[in-house]
């Protein structure tokens, strides 16, 4: 096959006219603005239905697969590695350890912070390792976060929990009686 | 017993697949041309390249991410005209971010399996018209219930990530830092770039703190643009030129839609896709048989990430060859030569640009300036995307 | 068997209320569509002929989807025929209205737009409308320029 160097440039052309924020704000150019009113309520099915009622009594709950051992955590009805029904729901502890975080300066518009928020993937602990769940760390310093660290769940007081992923304030840096 | 299972084996195509030609339009923050105008464009340079005029084109295959961005449901059926689908067998593939490779796969199949002579892969993003941030549309791919809530931004995912591989294999954001240092330099000599400039991992590591760790300069930016590639089979490809592209394998995996549940630092789904890919191209060390490559680069980590998946550098290892040149547009194996996404823009889908299109350009020796040094025969490209699951690999090659 | 929820107070949805989605959309109406609105205000229609196959787009493209040639505009009068129509007596959100809305063909070209009709005793299929149009001042740069139809 006849492959050699071509002096040709691909593309050849960058076909586009770039606009700027204002050619848009200020209606330079014509355009359509549409605010479509759709509002949404998920349903949170068999297993997300019972974690968040556990969430309003304070307490974290799995589900177990007996086939590969798992405590799968967060809940679901089903093992998605062996495909088959959970064999029962089990307790987990609100301690767990930090698998990765971040320090978030901006909310979910990219808009800045005021004070920027500490995320977290926390494994939770009497869950199967890297069975961790998304969350903010608070009462620590940014500098002061690193990846092993141990925390515990913050919860709101009882009267005011909804059964929310929110009902746990955040998690804050905690000690092992045994460490 | 436990018996490997390696996708794509039982795989018999009934014909070769050429790529015969590629266009993209230019990738910027807003543009005034309407998605079905940038489609347009970017197939009509395709076909001029190829030799091809609309009415030979049998089969379309279309690629693009969320409706949440163009704000048209059924987006894939409203951008049919500008793509040429009026009156063909049209399709619209999306497997987010990682559509770009997702959809010449796609295309692939129908040419691959004999449906298709003639088959046009169109990608189109438009992400400026999604307000008040384009950034807004991924409130919706987190999980209402147990991530929503938290007011999660998408640039979170990436930092966890990013932090647990630096974590895991001891890297500092000093050598993560080179990779957008040199995308954004190869970027300059791309005609459509959005975000070509030189910089200096100082400027890197004192831009603006996103989500620690990672910075303004760590990202690539929102863009509209379009990107079409025309795949055909052998005896068509004959006809149009003496040095089409031939595509050797194609793979795509998925992992498990619980990230909170993997561990991070390693993409198990884009290592998965690889060796679909590389059984059906029969290639055994990536290393030393690819020459080029284009991995997903939205992140500077994730090219390494991804390198590291793709098995062009063992775990760990891909920031020491970046940071000794060998990723460079002149060195042994040139990484995103094209500028990438950190250069070029991130027009979701219409990624393919500079993904896809950029190895077929590179193996037909048709990039100009941006062109590698060495001599090339095998060129890989891989996008990623939907919730950090998927990943998507093509390998090309100019020998049959 | 593991323990199910039938308690269907104990099913939970979220929100409970309903959450909103919160984006919304800038579209910007392209090359055709910006000279298009532009011509408009002008008060001037203009439709799209492909330069190869001589198909006429109204509304306006830059390309012909067939033969992916260009186009090039020229002036129509914006007086149609109405081709179908119907009585919308419910709007968007269930409440009564009533109004006639028609797919109407353009004058001298090969398209139909959708739009209102006001001002008609009577609609029928072949009946011949014109545009109404806003005033220039009023134009926003979308279809609502165009206020409804009449009968000519």
């Amino acid at each position: 096959m006849a492959v050699g160097r071509k002096k040709i440039s691909c593309p050849p052309y960058a076909e586009g006219t770039a606009l700027s924020e204002r050619d848009i704000s200020e209606r330079r150019v014509t355009i359509f603005e549409d605010h479509p009113n759709l509002v949404y309520s998920w349903t949170a099915g068999q297993a997300m239905s019972r974690f968040l009622n556990e969430l309003k009594n304070g307490k974290l709950i799995a589900t177990k697969c007996e086939k590969c051992g798992r405590i799968i955590f967060p809940p679901r009805i089903y093992c998605e590695l062996c495909y088959k029904p959970i064999d029962g729901w089990v307790y987990v502890k609100d301690t767990g350890t930090v698998q990765t975080f971040s320090i978030s300066y901006i909310d979910p518009d990219a808009r800045p912070l005021e004070k920027p928020v500490i995320v977290a993937v926390i494994a939770v602990d009497g869950a199967s390792p890297n069975m961790g769940i998304m969350h903010i760390l608070g009462e620590v310093e940014p500098e002061k976060v690193y990846i092993g660290m141990r925390v515990k769940a913050v919860w709101k007081p009882e009267n005011e929990r909804e059964g929310a992923i929110t009902d746990i304030k955040y998690w804050k840096p905690w000690r092992d009686e045994n460490d | 017993m436990e018996v490997e299972i390696v996708k794509g084996l039982k795989f018999h195509k009934k014909q070769d697949v050429a790529i015969v030609g590629a266009g993209m339009t230019t990738f910027k923050r807003r543009l005034l041309e309407t998605g079905k105008e940038l489609s347009y464009f970017a197939v009509k340079q395709a076909l001029e390249e190829a030799g091809l005029d609309i009415k030979d084109i049998e089969m379309v295959v279309m690629g693009s991410a969320p409706d949440a961005f163009d704000g048209t449901a059924l987006k894939g059926e409203y951008l049919l005209d500008g793509a040429g689908g009026s009156d063909r067998p049209y399709l619209r593939v999306f497997v987010g971010g990682g559509t770009g490779v997702f959809a010449p796969i796609a295309g692939y199949w129908h040419v691959a399996s004999g449906l298709a002579d003639v088959c046009l892969v169109v990608c189109e993003e438009k992400m400026s018209c999604c307000h008040p941030h384009p950034q807004s549309a991924f409130k919706y791919i987190w999980d209402p219930i147990l991530d929503r809530p938290l007011k999660p931004n998408l640039i979170w995912i990436f930092a966890l990530e990013m932090r647990r591989y630096m974590h895991v294999n001891n890297i500092r954001h000093e050598d993560i830092a080179l990779v957008s240092v040199k995308n954004k330099a190869n970027a300059l000599d791309h005609p459509c770039a959005q975000v070509a400039e030189k910089i200096t991992v100082e400027d890197v590591l004192n831009s603006e703190p996103m989500a620690l760790p990672v910075r303004r300069l760590d990202v690539s930016p929102p863009s509209d643009g379009a990107a079409a590639l025309i795949m055909v089979a052998p005896h068509i490809a004959r006809q149009l030129t003496d040095e089409p592209v031939w595509v050797t394998g194609v793979g795509w995996a998925l992992d498990t839609t619980h990230w909170t549940n993997r561990d991070l630092y390693f993409p198990r789904y884009v290592a998965e896709a690889a060796k679909m890919a590389y059984r059906m191209a029969h290639i055994t060390d990536p290393r030393k048989q690819i020459d080029v490559a284009e991995p997903y680069d939205p992140f500077d980590y994730k090219e390494l990430h991804h390198m590291e998946g793709l098995g062009l550098a063992k775990k760990g290892e891909a920031p020491i060859l970046t940071r000794e040149g060998v990723t460079a547009r002149d060195g042994d194996l040139p990484v995103c030569p094209s500028g990438g996404l950190l250069g070029v823009g991130n027009p979701i889908a219409a990624t393919m640009g500079v993904k896809a299109c950029e190895i077929y350009w590179q193996l037909a020796y048709r990039a100009g300036k941006r062109q590698v040094a060495k001599e090339v025969t095998t060129g890989v490209c891989q996008a990623w995307g939907d919730l950090m699951q998927v990943g998507t690999v093509m390998v090309m090659s100019n020998k049959r | 068997m593991i323990e199910k929820i039938v308690d269907p107070e104990k099913m939970r949805h979220f929100p409970p209320k309903g959450g909103k989605i919160e984006l919304y959309w800038v579209y910007t109406s392209g090359r055709a569509g910006e000279e298009f609105f532009r011509k408009l205000r002008e008060g001037k229609f203009i439709a799209a002929k492909c330069k190869k196959c001589g198909h006429r787009y109204f509304p306006p493209r830059i390309y012909c989807e067939f033969d992916f040639s260009e186009t090039e505009f020229y002036e129509i009068t914006g007086e149609g025929c109405v081709e179908a129509f119907t009585v919308a007596t419910l709007d968007l959100n269930e409440e009564p209205m009533e109004e006639v809305i028609a797919m109407i063909k353009l004058d001298n070209t090969d398209g139909k737009i959708i739009h209102v009709i006001k001002d008609a005793k009577e609609v029928c299929i072949g009946m011949k409308v014109r545009p109404v149009l806003r005033r220039p001042e009023e134009m926003k740069g979308n279809i609502s320029d165009i206020a409804y139809y009449k009968p000519v």
